[in-house]
């Protein structure tokens, strides 16, 4: 796997607020990996990114890629909203659900849901993760669980 | 952990609260123009002048401190949203004697954002109204794909109906009262008497939400004057007692890591209001939950612990009076009379505010609470600003 520099990094993401303390989440998703914060020495996951561990105030924390395997927590559906592409208010409501990871209880991650009807999108639902191209880059998103299998 | 402390208690009091009233017209006002006329008006009510104000708390202080000609400050601080966090700052400074008598205000502003008639006035193009920026901004380059900011009462919504098998009807409930409340208040902006299929019928916006879940924006602005309890008694109007004040937020405060229905910023509040407060619901006159969004004030009855969690339809339908289409607890106590922001006007929480005050000067006229001596605010959601306070008359 190709590392991806820093300047790099920042003319991908143009527009976004990246710094010395999320770098690593995007350069993540960049490969294809979703990474977390996770804190080296007490082992403890936050999201969005801390420079310090919120649990044992440790600054060893490392951008740790998930296994994408979660359960829908929340979940709404868009009937407007911002504009972005490959979203389409008109066709239906655009799902966006927050998931909760199996790596630590109350550990979450939101985005949408993709080659599922929203009849089927349900709190609750095991999902895992995947990944569509969105503004040209790689863009993690989550799959159900029973249809991927 | 949530003290227990409240050297405060009775010892700052509201003199006067005032507002512009609310519109959502088309008007050449701004949202300095709008704060200023309230400011006048809560200055004149108190019985005041320029030169007794000395502390101001607001947006963009040193400009209204200019434009109102206010002599001489010796504390002044942005503006805290919803607006128990300026009333806060204001009694903090009054207690602490950073200041003598606050001048504190909010504005609520129509931006193109959220308004047709406001997208039709070239000079409102630039305005980033009273919410700044952040309003609709794709957190995390995320796009629509984020439940961070105003996002997160939706999302937190579904969890609701989906833990305790809830349906719509129970926010429903929540706008057909402040709907019927705003029938009586002249300052409100809507008038039309709401039913449920209108609730029902009404456009979604982010499902469990729709339109007539979310405030309505509107121009408008509150105003009030909060000083000493000694001072106040000398002043116009009767004095309206700070009896507990408090915000409260927990360490996961980002919208989607907020650890449950039965944990946020609410229960905080909750917590140091009860510790800090001799007085609580029994006591209570007249409640006044923010309803920035129709399940936000749901929220606040259930974690208040009018009932228990998930309770929040069944409570209000037992506490519904049919003779006023609305909430009037133990037949007595009404929920945001002035209409709530659902109804009155999006205003951030100052309308509340000023209501309770009004409610407990006796000025509310049609809708005075008869006999009202106290009142519990509590503005704000559950993620970065819930807030509550207790407020008394000078019995």
């Amino acid at each position: 796997m190709t590392t991806i520099g820093d300047r790099e990094l920042v003319e991908r993401y143009t527009g976004v607020a990246l710094d010395h303390t999320n770098k690593d989440f995007y350069r993540g998703l960049l490969q294809h990996e979703l990474r977390l914060s996770r804190c080296a020495e007490c082992g403890w996951w936050h999201h969005r990114p801390k420079p310090i561990c919120p649990r044992c105030w440790s600054k060893d924390v490392r951008a740790t890629a998930v296994s994408g395997r979660g359960v829908i927590h929340l979940a709404i559906f868009l009937h407007q909203g911002p504009p972005a592409p490959g979203v389409d208010y008109s066709a239906g409501p655009h799902p966006v659900v927050t998931v909760e990871l199996e790596e630590q209880t109350g550990l979450r991650f939101t985005s949408t849901v993709v080659d599922a009807g929203n009849v089927a999108i349900v709190i609750g639902t095991p999902v895992e993760l995947s990944w569509i191209e969105r503004d040209g880059r790689p863009f993690p998103v989550f799959r159900l669980r029973s249809a991927a299998a | 952990m949530i003290g227990r402390a409240n050297p405060v208690k009775d010892r700052v009091a509201f003199a006067s609260a005032a507002t512009t009233g609310f519109r959502r017209d088309e008007s050449e006002a701004t949202p300095e123009s709008l704060a200023l006329d309230a400011c006048i008006a809560a200055i004149q009510a108190a019985g005041l002048g320029p030169a007794a104000i000395n502390g101001l708390i607001g947006a963009d202080a040193e400009y209204m401190q200019s434009a109102l000609g206010l002599p001489h400050l010796t504390y002044w601080n942005g503006p805290g949203i919803p607006f128990l966090s300026s009333v806060a700052n204001g009694v903090n400074a009054v207690h602490s004697g950073a200041a003598d008598v606050v001048l504190a205000y909010h504005s609520a502003y129509r931006t193109p954002i959220f308004s047709r008639a406001a997208a039709n006035d070239p000079f409102r193009s630039m305005s980033l109204g009273t919410f700044g920026s952040f309003a609709h901004r794709g957190a995390d380059g995320f796009g629509p794909d984020t439940v961070t900011g105003a996002v997160g009462y939706t999302a937190w919504a579904s969890r609701y109906l989906h833990e305790y098998g809830a349906n719509r009807e129970a926010f429903g409930a929540i706008a057909i009262n402040g709907r019927s409340n705003a029938l009586g208040n002249p300052a409100a902006v809507l008038h039309d008497p709401l039913t449920m299929d209108d609730y029902l019928s009404a456009r979604m916006i982010r499902w469990p939400l729709g339109l007539l879940d979310m405030e309505i924006s509107v121009d408008g602005a509150d105003a009030c004057i909060i000083t000493t309890v000694e001072r106040a008694r000398d002043l116009a109007l009767p004095p309206v007692l700070v009896h507990a004040c408090t915000q409260g937020m927990l360490a996961q405060n980002e919208e989607d890591q907020s650890p449950s229905l039965r944990e946020h910023g609410q229960h905080v509040v909750v917590e140091s209001l009860r510790a800090k407060s001799d007085l609580w619901l029994d006591d209570v006159d007249v409640l006044l939950p923010y309803d920035g969004f129709s399940f936000i004030a749901l929220s606040w009855i259930e974690n208040l612990g009018w009932c228990d969690p998930g309770q929040g339809a069944a409570f209000i339908a037992d506490q519904w009076d049919p003779a006023g289409n609305r909430i009037l607890i133990g037949g007595r106590v009404p929920v945001n009379p002035h209409g709530g922001s659902l109804s009155e006007g999006g205003t951030q929480g100052s309308g509340h505010v000023r209501e309770a005050i009004h409610q407990l000067q006796g000025l509310c006229g049609a809708r005075q609470v008869p006999g009202a001596t106290t009142a519990l605010v509590t503005t704000g959601g559950f993620f970065k600003n819930a807030q509550g306070c207790v407020l008394r008359s000078d019995w």
